[in-house]
C-alpha cells in the first residue's frame, strides 16, 4: 500500500539525480531537498519559526508590559527618530504603550488566530469532507449545498454578520473566520478521497475487510494530505489577515488587546503626526502573511514537482 | 435625428449645464445617520441635525446664539401668574409637499396641537407610531408641566401650565418642540403608512426633503415658499461620513463644505490649511462617566468617589483631548451661569482611592464594565482611548474594567435602560439654561429609559431641581444650582470628565456660517462664494 503516492512520485526523480545507489532516500529527506531548492521558502521558514519563537517567548522579548501606559512618554517616536528614545525602540502609541512590546504580544494573538482557525477548520473539514465523499447520497448534497451557500457570500462580509450576531471577541473571531474558511477544507477533502476511493488499493483494502471507518480515515486519508496541507498553510496567512480585518473593524479583539489589526485601526487619526504607530502593525501583518504565503508555496513545489515544472 | 429634435435636445443639454453651474449646493459632511425624521422620538445631535432644515419650531434660538426668538409663533404673552402663555402663530405660512401629498392648507393651530398631543396624548393616533418613546419630552418633565394646550383659534394657542415654569420658551425651541404638519399625518393615516410620517419629513422649514440613502447621503432643496424667505443656496446635501480623517480628506479636495468633529490630531494642520477656515468655540458640552447606583457596589457613594480619584483626568485632557478641553469639576460648563467656582474636583490619588474601596468593602480586584461611544462626539473626540485609559487607572486600584461597545443607537438605548456599571456618555446643552444639564441626574430622568444614566434620584437634589424650575428670579435659582452642584460633588454619580473645545472647519468660500453653542449644525442663511 503506498504511504503518500505524491512523496513517493517524487522520490524516483531524486533518485536518479542524487541516489544512484538505486535507494530511494526517506520521503522527508526528499521532501527538504525539494524544499530547499526554494530559496525564498526556506528564508520564510526561517521568518515563521523567529516568529514563533517570539510569540511563544513574548515576556522574555518584550522589554515592557504591553498594557502600560506610559502617560509621560506620550507618542514617542521610534530610537533612529529625533526625540526617540532607546527605552521605546519602535516608539509608544497615543496612550503611550510600548509598540515593540504590543507587536511581540500580538506576534501570539495573530498566530494563535491563524494556527487555531486552520486546525479547527481542518478537523471540520477532514470529518465532513471524508465522509461526504464515502456515504454520498442525500447527505453528500446536503453537505455540497452549505459549502456553496457560506461560499456564496464575500468572506469578510460574512465573517462580519457572524461576528455581528455573536458579538466581538477574540474566540468569536476564530469561530467566524473558521466558518467563513471551512468550505475550500471540504471541498477540497472531498474531492480528493472521492478520487482515491475508486482506485484498486482501495478496493483492495475493502475485499480484506477492512472496516468502512478503517478505510476511510487509516486507508484513504494519508494519501489526500498533500493537498491538504499546502491549503492549511496558505490558510494560516488568510486567517491572519481576515482576524486582522476584523480587528480593523473594531469587531475582533476587543481594546486593550495587542491584536496588530485593532492596534493599526485605533492609531488610523495619526497617519499623518505620527507615522510610526501605523506603520509597525502594518509591517507586522505584511511580514508575517508573507512569510508563510511564500512557505506554503515552497510546500506545495516540494510536496507536488508536477506542479512545479508546469 | 431631425434638426428640430437635435435643436431641442441641444437647448436642454444647455439648460441643464447652466442650472448645474449656477445650483449652489452646500455640502456638509456629517457623522453618522439619523434614526428618523422626527425630532421628538430622538435625543442625538445627529438626528437633530438632519430634521432641522426641514422643520420650524413655534419660538427658536437665533442662530449661533442662545436667544429665544419667534419662529412660527409671531409673538407670544405670559400672564401675570406665569402659568398661562398665548401664542399668536404666524398667517400664511406654507408646508412642503412630496411627490404624494400636496398641501392644501397653511400652517395654522391644529399642527401646533397635534405636534404635542403626539407626545403627551397615549390616545393619539400616532403616539405609538415608531417606537413611541418620547424621551426629550418626558425628561424635561412636560407630562407634568402642560395643563391644557388649546387652540383659542386657528392663528391663536394657549399654553397653560400647572405651576410656573422659568425656561419653559427655551425648552420649547429645542428639537422636540418642532411643528409637525397635521394635515399630512392625516393623509398618511389613510393610506395606511403612518410610518412613513417620521421617514419622509413634511415641515415648514428653509429646505425640504428629497432623498435619504442610509449610512450614504441626504438632500435637501430650498423651499422657495419658506415664511422667512427662500435660502441663499439651492440645495443642502449630508454626505454621511462616519470617519474623521476621512471628512478632513473631503474637506481638503472640496468635496465638502463644511465638516462635523475634526480629529483633535488633525487641528494644527487645518489651522495651516489655506482653503479651510477653521473656527472654534468654548463647546456648551460636558462629557462624563457614568456610574449606575443600581449596580453594587457603584451604590456606595465611597465607592464612587474613589473611582472619581482613580481616575487621572489631566491625563484625559493631555492625550485625548489634546489641549482642545478643560477638565469638568461640575456637571455643567463654566460658561453656563450659576456655574459654582467653589466646588473642588477629587484629587487624583490610586492609594487613596484603593483605601476608600477597602474601607467600603469592596474585595479586590474585582470585575467591572466600562462602556464606550463607538462614535466620536462634540465632547468626546475618542471615547475608546479614555476607555483605555481609564481601563488602566481602574486597575491600578484593583477594579478590572471590560470594555463594552455597542452600535450607537443600541449603545445609548442600553445605557438608558441602566445595563452598565460604568458608561461614558455626555451632554451638549440644547437651551442655555442650567436646567437642561442637571435634568440628567433628576429623579424624573431616573425611570429605566430615562437619560438620567446613574439613575441616581438624591431627594435633595431633586427638591432644588424642581424648585428652581418654579422660579423666575435669577438670583434665587443660581443660589440652588450652587447647591446642587456641592451635592452633585459629593455624591458622586459621575466622574466629570471634560467641557470641550468645539471646533468647525469650514472651506472659504463658505460665507456666514455661524457655530452654535448648542452643538448644533443650521444652514439657513449659509451661502457659498
Amino acid at each position: 500500500m503506498p504511504a503518500d503516492p505524491a512523496v513517493v512520485s517524487a522520490a524516483p526523480e531524486t533518485g536518479i539525480v542524487l541516489a544512484p545507489s538505486g535507494t530511494p532516500p526517506h520521503p522527508l529527506r526528499a521532501f527538504w531537498k525539494h524544499f530547499a531548492e526554494n530559496r525564498g521558502a526556506v528564508a520564510s521558514l526561517g521568518v515563521v519559526v523567529a516568529l514563533i519563537v517570539v510569540a511563544v517567548l513574548a515576556p522574555v522579548f518584550a522589554p515592557h508590559d504591553p498594557y502600560e501606559q506610559f502617560r509621560q512618554f506620550v507618542l514617542t517616536p521610534p530610537a533612529w527618530v529625533e526625540g526617540g528614545s532607546w527605552d521605546f525602540v519602535l516608539g509608544t502609541d497615543e496612550v503611550g504603550r510600548d509598540i515593540l512590546s504590543r507587536l511581540i504580544y500580538g506576534a501570539r494573538y495573530s498566530l494563535f488566530i491563524g494556527f487555531s482557525v486552520v486546525a479547527v477548520s481542518l478537523v471540520l473539514g477532514i470529518v465532513l469532507g471524508v465522509t461526504a465523499a464515502f456515504f454520498g447520497g442525500f447527505y453528500e448534497i446536503m453537505v455540497e449545498r452549505l459549502m456553496d451557500l457560506i461560499m456564496s457570500v464575500p468572506s469578510l462580509v460574512l465573517c462580519i454578520v457572524i461576528v455581528a450576531i455573536i458579538g466581538p471577541s477574540l474566540t468569536n473571531t476564530i469561530i467566524a473566520v473558521t466558518i467563513v474558511y471551512l468550505p475550500r477544507y471540504v471541498r477540497l477533502i472531498r474531492a480528493t478521497a472521492k478520487a482515491e476511493k475508486i482506485k484498486p488499493y482501495v478496493t483492495a483494502a475493502r475485499v480484506i475487510g477492512a472496516s468502512r471507518f478503517r478505510v476511510m480515515f487509516v486507508t484513504v486519508l494519508p494519501n489526500c494530505l498533500a493537498p491538504i496541507l499546502v491549503q492549511a498553510a496558505l490558510g494560516v496567512s488568510d486567517a491572519i489577515l481576515e482576524a486582522a480585518a476584523l480587528g480593523f473593524l473594531g469587531l475582533g479583539a476587543q481594546p486593550p488587546t495587542p491584536e496588530w489589526g485593532s492596534m493599526l485601526a485605533s492609531a488610523r487619526e495619526f497617519i499623518l503626526r505620527a507615522w510610526w504607530v501605523v506603520t509597525f502593525p502594518g509591517l507586522a501583518i505584511l511580514i508575517t502573511v508573507l512569510a508563510i504565503n511564500l512557505l506554503g508555496d515552497g510546500l506545495r513545489d516540494a510536496l507536488d514537482p508536477k506542479l512545479k515544472r508546469s | 435625428m431631425t434638426f428640430a429634435t437635435r435643436l431641442l435636445a441641444a437647448t436642454i443639454l444647455a439648460a441643464g449645464l447652466s442650472t448645474a453651474a449656477n445650483a449652489k449646493t452646500l455640502v456638509y459632511c456629517s457623522e453618522g445617520s439619523p434614526e428618523n425624521f422626527t425630532p421628538a422620538l430622538n435625543t442625538t445631535g445627529t438626528s437633530f441635525d438632519a430634521a432641522r432644515p426641514v422643520y420650524n419650531q413655534l419660538v427658536e434660538f437665533a442662530r449661533g446664539t442662545t436667544e429665544v426668538s419667534p419662529g412660527l409663533a409671531e409673538s407670544w404673552t405670559v400672564s401675570d401668574d406665569g402659568l398661562t402663555i398665548t401664542f399668536k402663530l404666524r398667517s400664511g405660512v406654507k408646508f412642503h409637499s412630496t411627490k404624494e401629498f400636496t398641501p392644501s392648507r397653511d400652517f395654522n393651530a391644529d399642527d401646533v396641537l397635534f405636534s404635542f398631543n403626539r407626545q403627551g396624548d397615549p390616545n393619539h393616533p400616532y403616539h405609538k407610531i415608531s417606537g413611541g418613546a418620547y424621551d426629550y419630552y418626558n425628561d424635561m418633565g412636560m407630562p407634568d408641566l402642560i395643563a391644557s394646550l388649546e387652540k383659542v383659534d386657528d392663528l391663536t394657542i394657549k399654553m397653560v401650565l400647572k405651576e410656573p415654569n422659568a425656561p419653559i420658551l427655551a425648552n420649547l425651541a429645542m428639537d422636540f418642540g418642532t411643528i409637525h404638519s397635521a394635515e399630512y399625518a392625516d393623509f398618511l393615516l389613510k393610506a395606511g403608512k403612518p410610518e412613513e410620517f417620521d421617514q419622509v419629513p413634511v415641515g415648514t422649514g428653509p429646505f425640504s426633503f428629497v432623498g435619504y440613502q442610509k449610512d450614504a447621503v441626504i438632500r435637501y432643496r430650498a423651499f422657495p415658499d419658506h415664511w422667512a424667505g427662500a435660502a441663499p443656496l439651492d440645495g443642502l446635501v449630508f454626505a454621511i461620513t462616519p470617519d474623521a480623517t476621512a471628512r478632513y480628506a473631503k474637506l481638503q479636495k472640496g468635496e465638502c463644505h463644511v465638516m462635523f468633529g475634526p480629529n483633535p490630531a488633525d487641528l494644527a494642520a487645518m489651522k495651516e490649511d489655506q482653503n479651510i477656515n477653521l473656527m472654534s468655540q468654548p463647546g456648551l458640552n460636558i462629557a462624563y462617566l457614568s456610574m449606575n447606583v443600581e449596580k453594587p457596589p457603584f451604590d456606595k457613594k465611597e465607592v464612587r468617589q474613589a473611582v472619581n480619584m482613580a481616575i487621572d483626568k489631566a491625563a484625559l485632557i493631555k492625550d485625548v483631548y489634546q489641549g482642545a478641553g478643560q477638565a469638568a469639576t461640575n456637571p455643567i460648563p463654566p460658561t453656563i451661569w450659576s456655574y459654582n467656582d467653589a466646588v473642588q474636583d477629587y484629587e487624583y490619588n490610586p492609594d487613596k482611592a484603593k483605601e476608600m474601596l477597602a474601607a467600603a468593602g469592596v474585595t479586590t480586584p474585582m470585575e467591572v464594565d466600562l462602556w464606550y461611544m463607538p462614535v466620536q462626539r462634540p465632547y468626546n473626540p475618542n471615547a475608546r482611548r479614555i476607555a483605555e485609559m481609564m481601563q488602566a487607572d481602574l486597575a491600578k486600584v484593583g477594579l478590572n474594567a471590560k470594555l463594552v461597545t455597542y452600535e450607537w443607537g443600541e449603545y445609548r438605548k442600553r445605557l438608558q435602560a441602566g445595563e452598565h456599571m460604568l458608561g461614558q456618555l455626555g451632554w451638549t446643552g440644547d437651551n442655555g439654561d442650567p436646567d437642561n444639564f442637571f435634568f440628567l441626574l433628576g429623579c424624573a430622568a431616573a425611570r429605566e429609559g430615562g437619560q438620567n444614566l446613574s439613575k441616581w434620584c438624591n431627594k435633595d437634589f431633586d427638591d432644588r431641581l424642581l424648585q428652581a424650575r418654579k422660579l423666575t428670579d435669577k438670583a434665587e435659582r443660581t443660589k440652588l444650582y450652587e447647591e446642587m452642584q456641592v451635592i452633585a460633588k459629593e455624591e458622586a454619580p459621575w466622574v466629570t470628565i471634560a467641557h470641550s473645545v468645539v471646533y468647525e472647519p469650514t472651506r472659504k468660500e463658505v460665507k456666514d456660517y455661524k457655530i452654535s453653542p448648542f452643538g448644533r449644525h443650521e444652514f439657513y442663511g449659509v451661502s457659498i462664494e
